[in-house]
C-alpha cells in the first residue's frame, strides 16, 4: 500500500503544492487506497446549502439537470465543490476498507456507518450513480464512494436515532457547538437566518448559554419559518425582515434593545449581502460569527471600517473540538429540536 | 441643507436599502447634507491588492491606468474596485462642514486622512496629476465627501504627510497586534515584509518580548534581508506563501513543531488562506488583514484539516489606531528612516 501524506495532498492533481480544498483537480481512483485513508461506500451526499440553492437556480429546479451538474463538477475536479460558492457540505456511507497504517489507530472497523464531517469541498468522490434527490433538505442518495484523509473528522453514527435526523444535524454541527463558545450568560445575541437548520439549533443554544438574564433574537425571512420559530419559544423575540436591507433591520434592532445592540450576532442565512446587517446590529465591543459560506471577507471586513465600528468578526470554522457530541446531544434533549427536525430533515 | 443619515445611506444610488461600501452606484454631487464633511483632495492612496489589479489589467501603461480609474469612478461615483471590492483612503483639506457634523473641533483647511475606505467614499476626480507606482499613491485634483460615521485623522506637524499617510493607511494591523499578541508567545507574520507587515512585525516584537518568538513568511529576498537587518523578527523564511507544504514544514521546524500562537496574514495574493491555518496551533487564532482572503476558502480549509482555531476577518478599524500607529514612527528611528525611504 502507498505511503499518504496526514492532509491528502498525495492526491491533489493541480495545482501541485496546495492541499485538497483548495486544489482544482484531486485524484478519485478508488481501485487503491493509500496506507492512511479510509475507504468508505457513500449512500447519501448532504450538499451544502449555499452550494444546493445555487446548483438548483442554475437547473431551474429541474432534477435531471441537477444530477448532470453535479456529476459535472465531480468529472471535472474529482470532489463535490460547487466552483460558484466554494462550498461542499458533507456524507453518510459505511466503511468498506481501512488502510494499513491506521489499524489499531481509528476506532473505525469495516462495516461501521459514518458521516464525514469535513467538506465534501476536499473529499475524493466518485459518483457511479444518483438514485434520488430531494430538494427540500438538499440531499441526494447515490451509488458511489469516497475517500477519508488521516486529517477528516468523522462521527459514528449513533444508534439512538434515525441515521437521516442525525445527518442533518451533524451536517451544521459547528454552528451550535460555536454558539456555545461564544455566548455568556446575560447576553443579547441576534440570530440571522434563525428559521433555518443551524439557525435553529443555535437559537437553542443561545438561550440555553445567555439564560433569563440574555436575550435572544431570531430574524427569519418567510413567513412560515418565522411562525416556526416562535411556536419553538426559543427566541424572546422573533420577527421576520430581509436580511440584505440593513437599514430596516437595523431598526427593528435598536427598538428591541433600547439602542444597545447586540452582544453576539450569527449569521446563518445562504444568501449574499448579509454582511453589513451583522455589523451594524451588533455593539461596537461585540461579535459577530459569520457562518454563512455567502459571506464575502472583502464586504465584511470593509464594511466595519466603513462605518467606524470596532467589531470582532470570526469566520465560521465548521470543526471545534466535540461538535458532534454537542449538536447530537441537543437533538436528545430537546424534544422540540428532534420534532421538527424529524419533520423538516430526515 | 438636507439632512443626511449617518451611515450615509442618503447617496446611495443603487441598489436602494444597501449602504455605500455594498452600493453599486453612489451619489458624488459635491454638495453636501448637514451631517457631511467636504474634502478637497490631493492624494488618493489605492489600496495594494486593487492598485496592483490596475496595474496589471493595464499592463503598467499609465495612461491606460488613469483612464481605468476615471472609469471606475465615473461609473460607481467612488474608487471602489470591481474585481477585488477594495479601496484604500485619501488625503486632503476640509473645505466645508456641515452643522450637524459631529467632531466641533475640526476647522476648514485642516489636513486630513481618511480612515474609512475609499470603497464606500464619495468621490469625484477631476485630474489625475501623477501615479506613483511604488507607493500605490495618486495625486488628483478631485473632492470628496466623509460621512458622519466615517473615521479620519488630523494630519501631526511632527510628521511628513506622505509618511503619515503611508502609515494611517495600513493603521488596523499594528492596532490589531497589539490586542492579540502577548508576552511569550510564537507569532507568525504572513507578508511581513510589505507595509502594514512591516508595523505587525515591529508590534509583535514589542507584545511578545524576548521570551517570545517573530517569525516572519516574505516572499522577496530584498525585503526578507531588511527585516532580518533590521531586527523586525527573530526568524525570517524566504518562501512563497501560496506554497502550503513549504513553509508548514519550515514553521515546524522553527517552532518544534508546535506551531504558532497567532498568525497574521498581511500578503496580497489570494490563495495563503491554508498556510496561515496549518501554521497555527490548535486554539490558535489568525487574524486576516489580505483583502485577498477568500472567506469560503478559510472556513473550509480549516474545517478540512480539522483545526479548532479562530479566524478573524481583518477590521481595518480598532479604536486609537491612528494614533499607535503614528506612534511606532515617533518611537522607532529604524521602521520612520525605512517608510520614509520605501513609501514617500
Amino acid at each position: 500500500m502507498k505511503k499518504g501524506n496526514k492532509y491528502g495532498t498525495h492526491r491533489v492533481i493541480e495545482p501541485k503544492g496546495v492541499l485538497p480544498q483548495p486544489a482544482n483537480r484531486i485524484d478519485n481512483n478508488m481501485d487503491e487506497i493509500y496506507d492512511n485513508e479510509i475507504l468508505i461506500n457513500v449512500k447519501t451526499l448532504n450538499i451544502d446549502s449555499a452550494s444546493f440553492t445555487q446548483i438548483e437556480e442554475q437547473a431551474g429546479g429541474d432534477e435531471k439537470k441537477i444530477a448532470e451538474i453535479m456529476l459535472d463538477i465531480v468529472a471535472k475536479q474529482g470532489k463535490h465543490r460547487n466552483p460558484v460558492t466554494g462550498s461542499g457540505g458533507m456524507l453518510l456511507g459505511v466503511v468498506e476498507k481501512i488502510g494499513d497504517a491506521l489499524v489499531g489507530k481509528t476506532d473505525l472497523k469495516v462495516g461501521d456507518k459514518i458521516a464525514t464531517l469535513v467538506s465534501l469541498s476536499l473529499t475524493p468522490l466518485r459518483i457511479d450513480k444518483i438514485k434520488d434527490i430531494r430538494k427540500d433538505i438538499d440531499q441526494v442518495d447515490i451509488d458511489g464512494k469516497a475517500i477519508l484523509f488521516e486529517s477528516g473528522i468523522y462521527a459514528k453514527i449513533p444508534e439512538d436515532m434515525p441515521e437521516n435526523l442525525a445527518l442533518s444535524a451533524l451536517d451544521v454541527a459547528g454552528a451550535p457547538a460555536q454558539t456555545a463558545k461564544l455566548v455568556k450568560p446575560g447576553d443579547t445575541v441576534l440570530i440571522i437566518g434563525a428559521g433555518g437548520k443551524s439557525g435553529m439549533l443555535c437559537c437553542y443554544e443561545a438561550k440555553k448559554r445567555a439564560g433569563v438574564t440574555g436575550k435572544v433574537i431570531g430574524l427569519c425571512h418567510s413567513e412560515k419559518s418565522t411562525k416556526r420559530l416562535q411556536e419553538l419559544g426559543f427566541c424572546d423575540y422573533v420577527f421576520s425582515a430581509d436580511a440584505t436591507q440593513p437599514v430596516p433591520v437595523l431598526e427593528k434592532i435598536e427598538e428591541l434593545t433600547n439602542g444597545q445592540m447586540c452582544d453576539v450576532t450569527i449569521n446563518n442565512v445562504n444568501i449574499t449581502d448579509t454582511e453589513m446587517t451583522s455589523i451594524l446590529c451588533t455593539k461596537d465591543t461585540g461579535v459577530v460569527y459569520f457562518f454563512s459560506m455567502a459571506t464575502s471577507f472583502t464586504k465584511a471586513a470593509l464594511g466595519a471600517e466603513g462605518v467606524g465600528s470596532d467589531v470582532t468578526m470570526i469566520v465560521g470554522n465548521g470543526y471545534t473540538r466535540g461538535h458532534a457530541e454537542i449538536t447530537l446531544q441537543l437533538l436528545r434533549e430537546s424534544e422540540k429540536l428532534r420534532k421538527v427536525f424529524t419533520e423538516l430533515y430526515a | 441643507m438636507k439632512k443626511g443619515c449617518k451611515y450615509g445611506t442618503h447617496r446611495v444610488i443603487e441598489p436602494k436599502g444597501t449602504l455605500p461600501q455594498p452600493a453599486l452606484k453612489v451619489d458624488n454631487t459635491m454638495s453636501i447634507y448637514d451631517n457631511e464633511l467636504l474634502i478637497d483632495v490631493t492624494t488618493l492612496n489605492i489600496d495594494s491588492a486593487s492598485f496592483t489589479q490596475i496595474k496589471k489589467a493595464c499592463k503598467g501603461d499609465i495612461e491606460k491606468m488613469e483612464e481605468m480609474i476615471f472609469s471606475i469612478v465615473e461609473e460607481r461615483g467612488k474608487m471602489q474596485n470591481p474585481v477585488t471590492g477594495s479601496g484604500g483612503m485619501l488625503i486632503g483639506k476640509v473645505k466645508e462642514i456641515g452643522p450637524n457634523f459631529p467632531d466641533k473641533s475640526l476647522k476648514i483647511g485642516d489636513k486630513i486622512a481618511t480612515l474609512v475606505s475609499l470603497s464606500l467614499t464619495p468621490l469625484k476626480i477631476s485630474r489625475i496629476k501623477n501615479i506613483n507606482f511604488d507607493n500605490d499613491q495618486v495625486d488628483v485634483e478631485a473632492q470628496a465627501i466623509l460621512f458622519e460615521s466615517g473615521i479620519y485623522a488630523v494630519l501631526p506637524d511632527d510628521i511628513p504627510e506622505k509618511l503619515a499617510l503611508a502609515v494611517l493607511d495600513v493603521a488596523g494591523a499594528p492596532a490589531q497586534t497589539e490586542r492579540l499578541v502577548k508576552k511569550g508567545n510564537t507569532v507568525c507574520i504572513i507578508g511581513g515584509g510589505g507595509k502594514s507587515g512591516v508595523l505587525c512585525s515591529y508590534q509583535a516584537m514589542k507584545n511578545a518580548g524576548p521570551t517570545g518568538k517573530v517569525i516572519v513568511v516574505e516572499y522577496s529576498k530584498e525585503n526578507a534581508q531588511r527585516i532580518q537587518d533590521l531586527n523586525l523578527a527573530t526568524h525570517v523564511i524566504v518562501a512563497d506563501a501560496t506554497n502550503v507544504m513549504e513553509v508548514y514544514n519550515k514553521v515546524m521546524e522553527i517552532t518544534n513543531g508546535e506551531g504558532c500562537d497567532v498568525t497574521i496574514n498581511n500578503v496580497n495574493v489570494p490563495s495563503t488562506e491554508m498556510t496561515s491555518i496549518l501554521v497555527t496551533k490548535d486554539d490558535g487564532l489568525v487574524y486576516f488583514f489580505s483583502m485577498a482572503t477568500s472567506f469560503s476558502k478559510a472556513a473550509l480549509g480549516a474545517e478540512g484539516v480539522g483545526k479548532d482555531i479562530n479566524l478573524i476577518v481583518g477590521n481595518g478599524y480598532a479604536r486609537g489606531h491612528a494614533e499607535l500607529s503614528l506612534n511606532i514612527i515617533r518611537e522607532s528611528e529604524t521602521v520612520k528612516e525605512l517608510f520614509s525611504k520605501l513609501y514617500v
